[in-house]
């Protein structure tokens, strides 16, 4: 799966999860920039990646992410371990 | 109570109990909400809008999904992360409910169980319906 494939995966999921299909985000998104992304939703977020993803996160891996570009950038690096 | 772990919760595993709402715990609910809404008061208002008695309070019968997750499933160990409930029917003063709850999904990243949980009253109506994200401390 490209970075590219990733992405627009990672953007209906945040879509899905925040219920607003007009929510486009970028690399540099991150919870500042999003009203509704509090710890519970980021939990959210981490699950409904590791479902799509097929893949599991380990918890300090997800704490340290500051933004989409991180998060896109672990799951395309756990995609090709 | 139970003191289920983590890794000692499965997928599909259950847990019930049954509790019988008494004018007490509905008096007690008002005083402590502050909710004074005549259907949940009034027996004559709660008739004329065509309910057979006064109606429980929905958020009294949804505080046995606290029950449900601080004792029974998984326990000791629970805090409640979110919780979305639906009322389905109305609940009387009298109603003996059974709340049932099911372990539907784990997340072993954050250690959270999800849970669907059900009411049913006497006749076996559900009256109010709930899914459960529950962290397992």
């Amino acid at each position: 799966m490209s970075r590219q494939e990733v992405f627009d995966e990672v953007q209906k999921i945040f879509q899905a999860v925040f219920d607003d299909d007009e929510l486009m985000i970028s690399d540099s998104t991150n919870s500042d920039d999003i009203e509704d992304w509090d710890s519970l939703e980021h939990i959210n977020l981490i699950i409904a990646m590791e479902k799509r993803f097929q893949l599991k996160f380990d918890i300090k891996e997800v704490g340290k992410l500051k933004d989409v570009g991180e998060m896109i950038d672990l799951i395309e690096r756990k995609l090709n371990e | 109570m139970n003191r289920y772990t983590y890794d000692e919760i499965e997928v599909g595993m259950r847990e019930t109990f049954t509790v019988v709402v008494k004018e007490e715990d509905q008096t007690a609910f008002r005083r402590i909400t502050g909710d004074e809404n005549p259907l949940h008061r009034e027996d004559a208002f709660a008739r004329e809008k065509g309910y057979r008695d006064k109606v429980v309070f929905g958020m009294l019968t949804a505080s046995y999904y606290s029950t449900l997750a601080g004792v029974y499933l998984p326990g000791e160990r629970s805090l409640i992360h979110s919780l979305d409930a639906k009322f389905l029917k109305p609940v009387y003063i009298g109603d003996q409910l059974t709340v049932e709850g099911k372990v539907t999904e784990k997340n072993d990243t954050y250690h959270l169980i999800r849970i669907k949980a059900v009411i049913r009253n006497g006749q076996g109506e559900k009256v109010s319906k709930a899914d459960m994200q529950i962290g397992i401390i």
